[in-house]
């Protein structure tokens, strides 16, 4: 015997060592007859070993394990694996009467990978389970012999993972002593964790961790440091660093959960170790599990003063830039008198006002009406268009600069518009001459008219002003759309206007000539400045994919126009192949204007992409993080104050800020030596977090400068932001 | 006592700094470069399901379900019903499992796969933030950005391909409920396979 067991050594060490296939085939060769008790492969030794000292009887115990020598390196897993990794598993072919009872699992180990840690065997350890003999067992005649069949799965993982698996066959004599592996079954004994009482200790759940408050462990562990391995696994957070801490002789731990937690046991059995030695206890787990682990890790204070803030209606006070759009709308409508199809109408309407010089009352009368019918008509346009717009809206359409599509219209409407102030088209008169020379027959009612007429009668010329409207008001809220509209009315009528009232105002005007066409031309200028900002909104959106698209089309859209103010049979073949042309274009480029196809990073500046920019623009933006959902309240929370510019390429004001106030060297370095973290979020694209993080501050637009700071209200900034104010709310904070 | 202290403040860190996506909360928005070089990100779907797979060709658990298809066809039901499906690389280049772009689309095209994008998260960035740990490890996002369902592929944790047909796919089941408009019934699973391999 002992002449086998030194020669079993020498086979363990060659297929240990060399692993190699012959020494493989000798020791296989070397058991007993019909046997497969060894499986090798390059990582894991893996044997099928028996203990029955006593031999085989019913009522008896007997042990079978499978012992597994891991290579220097690479492990297996105990029952709850960690991290990652897989519990090893056996499956037993067994005769009727033989029952095979659970893994006695020895005390695991934990292995840390990287960032995860995981629960399992390096070395060498044997998986011990307890067959129970029933009387109803009977060995086969002849053979006197229990026939144990095992296929036992098991991942062995060093950093890479190895699914591994084998089939084993083991012949245990009934009669007869089998203890040649006594020894290692003792060591899988004594490395079973004792059974702890439950009395004293206690398991609840409080807020995001597991609390385990442990009785009766020994003294000599008192001011230890202990591991906890749950056996349910999915439950805590095997990587997340658990605290503890004695009282006395009560241990007291906490675990923290797991984020994408998959269990919620009513009870759990936990195993704690120290040094070799190992205890299990099975506590009922108090209290509720959470439907889900709350992200937040905002402080009651600072929640509180958010949602103060959340509260507090947005200042009432117009935007700047919504004045600035009143202002230029009115403009507008004042341009809209000296387009080649108005100006000589008013220049008769309002010398038929210093013809008729007698009657001033009269004349006021009508100069109101007339402008109260140009404004209502310009008024039902916007209501028109708002109608539009909340019908496209519940039909799931955005329209906001945020989406690519109404980008790509605008750009497409932009240029028709400057097309058509350029010279290449003509629009036709939109009323039917009939209705031009409808006459009412009271004169206030038929300066009321007058003043829907002129409306329609300016069409050809006022349709690229109404179009510029029309793009501009579609993006604003309803009230500020028809104000917008309303304007733009007002513009129109307020030189007749005026002359109704001051009869002199008329030598005040320009005759009408040529000027009227340069300056058509010349508004052609603007418009197509529209288009390039448009363009590169969307080369922010959808990146230079997205811009060759939309020029692409604009093009074959232009000359599709051009084709089709030609005459004849030219008109018909160019304008036909154009049109066929751009359905092609369409069909190939439109998915580059589209969500799926895009490219862009939102914002050169989002720190994503900041290790491939050019070094100087690293340098100029190094500085700034991109903002993402709970990066604020991390921040917050470990004492920084955060700066965040909510940001967007179609916000002017924003890109303005950015380049002026915000690339303030000084200003810059100042809040990098009071280590305020800058935070960028764009909202160029729809972004329901930073939508969110807007409302918050009760916001539901960029730009929005705001300081964060922990158990202070934040601290928001206007939207024309100077150095001296940032500096200002830097040092009151 | 100090130790007390020290070991409080070592779990507040790892608090503030270990928190992973969870279910039911907006999914960490995230862009990553795809195997073609296009930046793709993540709040672009919104208002469509979008599938995370964590993957990595060389790990034995992901071949299980590449080569017996399971995977592939997986792809493609969820692609054919509008959903966005992204294979996310987070092994580090140094690893020996590491694979480039160029390698990772032949890959894919090589297994017929029907992934919208691959997507390569070489800092393991986006891998962490979600609490990727494994591969293959499942996520769905629902159109409003949030996690509807993580965890693994389906319901026996193992390497053998005839246990496929016997597991119930959680993945296909969390999309086909998703997308009738039901909530999950399994929104969370152990996700068994390879851990990934992680820049530490």
């Amino acid at each position: 015997m002992t002449c086998a067991r030194s020669l079993y050594r020498v086979c363990q060490f060659l297929v240990f060592s060399a692993a190699t296939f012959f020494a493989s085939v000798v020791c296989a060769q070397f058991n007993l007859g019909g046997d497969k008790t060894i499986v090798s492969t390059d990582q894991v030794r893996a044997e099928l070993l028996a203990h029955a000292p006593e031999g085989i009887s019913a009522g008896r115990t007997v042990w079978v394990g499978l012992q597994l020598r891991h290579k220097p390196e690479w492990h297996t897993y105990w029952k709850n694996s960690g991290d990652s990794g897989l519990p090893t598993q056996f499956e037993w072919s067994l005769p009727p009467g033989v029952l095979a009872g659970e893994i006695a699992w020895p005390l695991p180990k934990k292995l840390p990978l990287g960032t995860l840690v995981n629960y399992g065997y390096e070395g060498t350890v044997l998986l011990a389970v307890p067959l129970t003999i029933s009387p109803n067992f009977s060995p086969p005649p002849q053979s006197n012999k229990l026939q144990v069949g095992l296929r036992a799965s098991w991942l062995v993982c060093r950093t890479e993972c190895i699914p591994e698996e084998g089939e084993f066959l083991l012949n245990i004599p009934i009669q007869g002593s089998t203890a040649l592996n006594a020894a290692a079954f003792q060591t899988a004994w004594t490395a079973q964790p004792q059974n702890l009482s439950a009395t004293g200790s206690r398991l609840r759940i409080n807020g995001k961790a597991l609390e385990l408050i442990l009785e009766g462990l020994p003294k000599s562990l008192i001011g230890k440091s202990l591991d906890v391995f749950p056996e349910t696994a999915e439950v805590t957070n095997p990587s997340a660093q658990s605290s503890q801490s004695w009282q006395g002789g009560i241990w007291q731990a906490s675990l923290p959960l797991a984020d994408q937690r998959s269990a919620s046991p009513s009870t759990m059995a936990l195993v704690i170790t120290h040094e070799g030695q190992g205890w299990r206890v099975q506590l009922p787990v108090e209290g509720a599990w959470p439907a889900n682990v709350k992200a937040s890790g905002v402080s009651p204070a600072l929640q509180a003063a958010l949602d103060a803030n959340a509260q507090t209606p947005e200042p009432a006070a117009l935007p700047g830039s919504f004045l600035a759009a009143l202002l230029g709308a009115l403009l507008g409508g004042l341009l809209l008198n000296l387009m080649p199809c108005v100006f000589p109408v008013l220049a008769i309407k309002v010398l038929s006002f210093t013809q008729h010089a007698d009657d001033h009352r009269g004349h006021r009368i009508s100069g109101v009406a007339y402008t109260l019918g140009v404004v209502a008509s310009f008024m039902a346009l916007g209501l028109l268009l708002l109608g539009l717009r909340a019908a496209g809206e519940s039909l799931g359409w955005g329209f906001q600069l945020q989406n690519p599509l109404v980008v790509t219209a605008l750009a497409v409407l932009f240029t028709l518009i400057g097309l058509n102030l350029a010279g290449l088209y003509e629009f036709g008169q939109f009323a039917p001459t009939a209705l031009s020379s409808f006459q009412a027959k009271h004169p206030v009612v038929d300066s009321f008219f007058t003043g829907i007429l002129a409306v329609a009668v300016a069409s050809p010329c006022s349709a690229p002003f109404m179009g510029a409207s029309l793009g501009l008001a579609v993006t604003l809220p309803s009230v500020q759309a028809v104000s917008i509209f309303a304007a733009l009315g007002v513009g129109l009528a307020l030189p007749y206007l005026l002359a109704s009232f001051v009869p002199s105002f008329a030598s005040w005007l320009p005759k009408p000539g040529a000027w009227m066409q340069v300056l058509r031309r010349l508004l052609a200028f603007p418009m197509f400045m529209t288009v390039i900002w448009m363009v590169w909104i969307l080369g922010h959106q959808n990146g230079v994919d997205g811009v060759g698209a939309l020029l692409t089309l604009l093009l074959i859209l232009s000359a599709l126009i051009w084709s089709i103010t030609l005459s004849g049979q030219l008109r018909v073949v160019l304008a036909s192949t154009i049109l066929l042309i751009g359905i092609w274009a369409l069909w190939a480029l439109g998915p580059y204007l589209l969500e799926l196809h895009s490219t862009a990073e939102n914002n050169s500046s989002s720190n994503a992409t900041s290790q491939t920019q050019p070094q100087t623009q690293n340098q100029l933006q190094g500085q700034w993080q991109a903002w993402r959902p709970g990066l604020v309240e991390q921040l917050t929370a470990q004492g920084k104050t955060v700066f965040v510019d909510f940001t967007a390429a179609w916000c002017v004001t924003c890109q303005y800020n950015k380049q002026t106030t915000l690339a303030d060297q000084q200003l810059l370095a100042d809040l990098k030596s009071r280590q305020v973290i800058l935070l960028r979020a764009d909202w160029t694209r729809r972004d329901a977090a930073i939508t969110a993080a807007l409302a918050r501050l009760g916001r539901n637009g960029v730009p929005v400068y705001v300081f964060y700071k922990q158990g202070v209200a934040p601290k928001v900034l206007s939207e024309v932001l100077s150095v001296a104010e940032v500096r200002s709310a830097l040092s009151g904070l | 006592m100090l130790l007390r202290i020290y070991w409080v403040l070592l779990s507040l860190f790892s608090f503030s700094l270990a928190n992973a996506a969870s279910v039911g909360q907006p999914a960490p928005d995230f862009s990553l470069t795809d195997s073609q070089g296009m930046v793709v990100r993540l709040s672009h779907f919104r208002n469509r399901f979008v599938v995370l797979e964590w993957v990595n060709p060389a790990c034995p658990f992901v071949q299980k379900h590449y080569r017996s298809g399971n995977m592939q066809t997986l792809q493609k039901e969820a692609v054919t019903n509008g959903v966005v499906w992204l294979s996310i690389n987070s092994t580090e280049p140094e690893h020996s499992d590491y694979m480039s772009p160029p390698q990772m689309k032949r890959w894919m095209s090589a297994n017929n796969g029907a992934a919208s994008h691959i997507l390569h998260d070489e800092d393991g960035r986006v891998g962490q933030a979600y609490g990727a740990r494994v591969t293959p490890h499942m996520y769905i996002v629902d159109p409003k950005g949030r996690l509807v369902y993580a965890g693994g592929i389906d319901s026996i944790p193992s390497s053998r391909v005839d246990d496929i047909p016997r597991a119930t796919n959680f993945v296909r089941q969390g999309l086909a409920e998703s997308l009738a408009g039901k909530p999950v019934t399994t929104a969370t699973s152990r996700a068994y396979g390879c851990s990934i391999k992680y820049k530490s």
